[in-house]
């Protein structure tokens, strides 16, 4: 039977190969994109693995947090270096501002309920997938990278946002990491629509900003 | 002539002035990637306070008008109104964070 995680995994793998795929009548991205670039690649999307059997214990969903933010500020370092499209980097820049400052107010909860984070074949396994993942997109320039990078990011929060919701709040049984748990989803969250604006933009989108006006 | 003056002192109370707005001090909390309340009628003269809860740092941005910076989590932030227009205001790092003052 297929766990609810490994179908969460496949749905973000099928829309990460679709984003990536390249027709060979499409247009080269608008954004930061020379004629005659190399063709797109596609990274490897982030491995999140079903859980050991069995509900996961609390030091267990602080190891798994603490790996999946990890993960992703890793990638986010990576974008700072590779990229050379601002809007991607102001992206990679604020996963990396994010997911440290969720990093460090789960750290913070973990060592003032004296749990210490335990290692899982989940937490193993986000740590390695992320790994796998960064090296394949350090593979790829320009268009290529920031297409991938993104799309990535997309699968990636996708993936990570069905877990949260599936099994970590659930299993949490300590209260106080149950609402911390709940209350970083919305971060999560609006880095997944961000990302997908983003996604947008390298497509060709585009976006104004708000002001103020006389009623 | 008694309700003649009392007449006339109504029409001199009324004519050219405003009546006084007492300022008021709203609160406005940054929780859950959004600002709560959405939306906030506020008058020239009130304040406005914004307080992070969240554990991300966010900004209070209403370009031409007011930015607060980077605010880290449990960081405040007042604006006083000066101008009794709609200020659209948003997080310069959280596009999806959005929300407007607007006047009474």
């Amino acid at each position: 039977m297929k766990s609810q995680l490994a179908i969460i995994l496949s749905a973000a793998t099928l829309l990460l190969a679709s984003g990536c795929k390249q027709k060979s009548a499409e247009p080269p991205a608008t954004v930061g994109e020379a004629p005659g670039s190399a063709p797109m690649g596609s990274a490897a999307p982030v491995a999140v693995p079903p859980p050991s059997a069995g509900s996961l214990s609390d030091p267990q969903i602080a190891a798994i947090v603490v790996a999946a933010n990890q993960v992703d500020i890793d990638a986010g370092e990576l974008a700072l270096k590779r990229s050379k499209n601002e809007e991607v980097k102001k992206f990679a820049q604020r996963m990396i501002t994010d997911h440290t400052a969720v990093n460090k107010s789960a750290v913070d909860l973990v060592t003032r309920l004296k749990l210490t984070p335990e290692p899982s074949e989940a937490s193993r396994g986000l740590t390695a997938g992320g790994a796998d993942s960064r090296a394949t997109l350090d593979k790829l320039d320009g268009g290529a990278f920031d297409r991938a990078y993104v799309a990535n990011e997309v699968a990636y929060h996708k993936a990570v946002i069905g877990v949260l919701v599936s099994q970590l709040i659930p299993s949490a049984t300590n209260p106080e990491l149950k609402t911390t748990l709940v209350s970083v989803k919305p971060a999560f969250d609006a880095h997944l629509q961000h990302a997908e604006q983003v996604q947008a933009t390298l497509a060709g989108g585009g976006s104004g900003a708000p002001g103020a006006h006389a009623m | 002539m008694r309700i003649v003056e009392v007449a006339l002192l109504l029409a001199a109370s009324s004519c050219g002035t405003k009546a006084h707005h007492e300022p008021q001090t709203f609160q406005v909390e940054i929780r859950g990637m959004h600002y709560a309340p959405a939306t906030l009628p506020v008058a020239v003269g009130d304040h406005v306070v914004w307080t992070n809860r969240d554990v991300v740092p966010h900004t209070v941005t209403a370009d031409g008008w007011f930015d607060s910076g980077s605010l880290s989590p449990n960081q405040q932030w007042s604006y006083t109104i000066g101008q009794p227009v709609v200020f659209d205001y948003r997080c310069t790092f959280h596009p999806t964070m959005k929300a407007q003052l607007t006047p009474k």
